[in-house]
């Protein structure tokens, strides 16, 4: 050990291992990661337990789950582009499943209430949007504030777990349309909304926003309503995966968003978008989604205590986001010198 | 600027007696010694968890890992005191753990240069998991005899849980007022970039704060279950929103460099009062939660006032 100390080489500041990165980098590795995180953890799984990659109904249980934290990361990419977080989807997701399971709808008056609480959403997202783009207050503390604040909205509308959503709602979120699940059709729906959306000058304006804010101002970006934009979207989304929760789950719970907050900031992270904003991608982000919901199965399949997954989850976040802010850091240090 | 800083405290302090003075108005019961004890136990608990809180929100920084440090503390030592281990035993490998918490946590954020606000969420999250696996889910242990009678016990007409209260704000004051490490943690707070110029190793100091909040949040979990009398999973919840919310009214900006553990123990005083206030309008905890949330909006706005916007687009967003 003493002997790799005095290697100069070390000293220098992990150089081998900086080159290691700038190989991956130019290889595009990055870009892949979360493919490669699939591939990984499915493959695994697939050869414990094929049950739960291909047996029956395996795809529509898998996808179900997806959907809500892949509505809930796209939004949550909008607004990490900004390098902005927004922790109320939270208090949002809980508001939107209170809410439906304590309206009876049925028929019109269903889409009415789904509509009504998907704007909902928007208007909370646009106070967040508001909060942090005119009064300059830091994402995280307005959204741990606003997070609080519709969570406490939520318990009011339902103090505890229960209620009935409307069983009209299950009926038409769940099952298949042309032998795909219904919740395969949204992930694609959300993919091809991302592929259109890429090339909007909304992405490329809150990109910019991210990697350098004073420069966007200058290019003529509007940065106010570029940012408001991105929150407003947030809280739609969420809103949405609040609606299939509760669709779902044929219930609702004050508490139900709670869980989506690591989760989404897990999804995009592992999806590759930078936490210091500029770059990445909301369809990779949903890839993350589905690597996010691979760990349970691969706990399964391991036969180990479920609660293992709520660490894992918790630990795969952490070893991410350490590997992208080390090498965040070793990019900056290149560009100093 | 240290003219703002006496200031934002002093109205946090300001603001803890209107609402005292609002619930007195009333009812006179509010102002009863035993309803004071009782508020002050349970702002003691809100300030034991905010020193750590403080400091990390003074270096730009937050600590979203109390809850489910606070909650590993108290079920750890109730569950291993159950099994037989001794008392004094059980506290030192728990403060251990915490440490270990702190440093990971503190490591990330400092050396690896991971934003503040994932590290400590994932913390979290991998505490919880860890803490479910290891309860199976549930737990019913009770706590240690010692401990209950040690917290709800006075000591010189006063409950001991105060006179630790007060230790920890004499400490918490004095670290940052009078030490080099105080000064070091305003420095980086205010500019990374100048304070490491000015000979600080900062990423050294800044590991110090989520070492210190993981004990405070241990700490406060062996009083929080030695006084409620049960360790339960969703006991470090409230803690989370309360300590941020707490420094946040003692008037620390969100942006680091300012704010003082003062202005903390009058943000837990104002926390409390508002706590208890709410239930003379019968408003239960789905409001005070809507409270907390607009109060913390309404403080770091007011404090946003107060400090120049120069730091913003600083990397650790």
């Amino acid at each position: 050990m003493s002997a790799t100390t005095a290697d100069p080489r070390i000293d220098g500041g992990g150089r081998p291992l900086q080159r290691l990165l700038r190989a991956a980098g130019r290889a595009g590795l990055a870009a892949w990661m979360p493919y490669l995180y699939v591939a990984v953890l499915g493959g695994a799984i697939w050869a414990l337990q094929p049950a739960l990659i291909d047996g029956p109904g395996a795809v529509d249980v898998r996808f179900s789950a997806v959907v809500p934290l892949a509505l809930v990361a796209f939004g949550q990419t909008l607004v990490m582009f900004t390098r902005g977080i927004d922790l109320a989807v939270g208090g949002v997701i809980s508001t939107a499943t209170a809410l439906l399971a304590t309206r009876g709808a049925d028929g019109a008056t269903l889409w009415l209430l789904i509509a009504a609480v998907v704007a909902l959403g928007g208007v909370a997202g646009l106070i967040n949007g508001v909060a942090v783009a005119v009064t300059r207050l830091q994402p995280f503390i307005v959204t741990l504030a606003t997070w609080s604040i519709f969570g406490g909205v939520a318990l009011l509308i339902l103090p505890q777990e229960g209620g009935a959503s409307p069983p009209a709602l299950s009926e038409a979120l769940l099952g298949s349309v042309l032998g795909v699940p219904k919740a395969v059709w949204v992930v694609a729906l959300l993919l091809a909304l991302w592929g259109w959306l890429r090339h909007t000058r909304l992405i490329t304006d809150l990109r910019a926003i991210g990697s350098d804010e004073q420069r966007a101002r200058l290019i003529g970006v509007p940065i106010a309503r570029r940012t408001i934009q991105a929150y407003v979207l947030s809280g739609l989304f969420a809103a949405l995966a609040g609606v299939w929760i509760a669709a779902q789950t044929g219930s609702g719970s004050p508490t139900a968003g709670d869980p989506f907050i690591l989760s989404s900031v897990a999804a995009v992270v592992l999806g590759g978008t930078s936490i210091f904003g500029g770059t990445g991608s909301a369809a990779a982000s949903i890839v993350g989604a589905i690597a996010f919901l691979l760990i349970p199965d691969l706990i399964a399949a391991l036969q180990l205590e479920s609660f293992w997954s709520t660490f894992f989850q918790g630990a795969l976040l952490i070893a991410a986001v350490t590997v992208s802010s080390i090498a965040a850091q070793l990019k900056r240090r290149r560009g100093a010198a | 600027m240290s003219l703002a800083r006496h200031r934002t405290v002093l109205t946090a302090y300001a603001i803890a007696l209107l609402l005292f003075a609002v619930g007195t108005l009333h009812s006179l019961d509010f102002a009863a010694p035993s309803q004071l004890k009782t508020m002050l136990v349970y702002a003691s608990f809100i300030g034991i968890i905010g020193l750590g809180q403080t400091l990390c929100i003074l270096t730009g920084g937050i600590d979203l890992s109390v809850p489910w440090t606070l909650t590993g503390a108290a079920v750890l030592t109730s569950v291993m005191t159950a099994e037989g281990r001794p008392l004094g035993v059980a506290i030192a490998l728990v403060l251990a753990l915490a440490l270990v918490v702190g440093l990971l946590n503190g490591i990330g954020v400092a050396y690896a240069g991971v934003p503040p606000i994932i590290m400590t969420l994932g913390m979290n999250g991998a505490l919880q998991g860890l803490l479910l696996v290891y309860t199976d889910g549930g737990i019913s242990a009770n706590p240690p005899q010692g401990l209950t009678d040690f917290v709800l016990g006075d000591t010189l007409g006063l409950p001991t849980q105060l006179w630790i209260w007060a230790a920890v704000i004499a400490l918490g004051c004095a670290l940052l007022s009078l030490t080099t490490f105080g000064r070091r943690l305003y420095a980086i707070g205010a500019n990374r970039r100048a304070a490491e110029l000015a000979g600080v190793r900062a990423r050294r100091v800044l590991v110090a704060p989520y070492v210190i909040s993981a004990l405070g949040a241990a700490v406060t979990g062996l009083l929080v279950m030695g006084f409620t009398g049960q360790a339960f999973l969703t006991m470090g919840d409230p803690y989370l929103f309360s300590s941020a919310v707490a420094v946040a009214v003692g008037g620390a900006s969100i942006l680091g460099g300012s704010g003082h553990y003062a202005g903390t123990v009058a943000g837990a005083l104002v926390l409390t009062l508002v706590a208890s206030l709410l239930p003379l309008f019968s408003l239960g905890t789905a409001w005070l939660q809507i409270a907390y949330g607009l109060i913390l909006l309404a403080a770091v706005y007011a404090a946003g006032l107060n400090v120049t916007r120069k730091k913003r687009g600083s990397p650790d967003a």
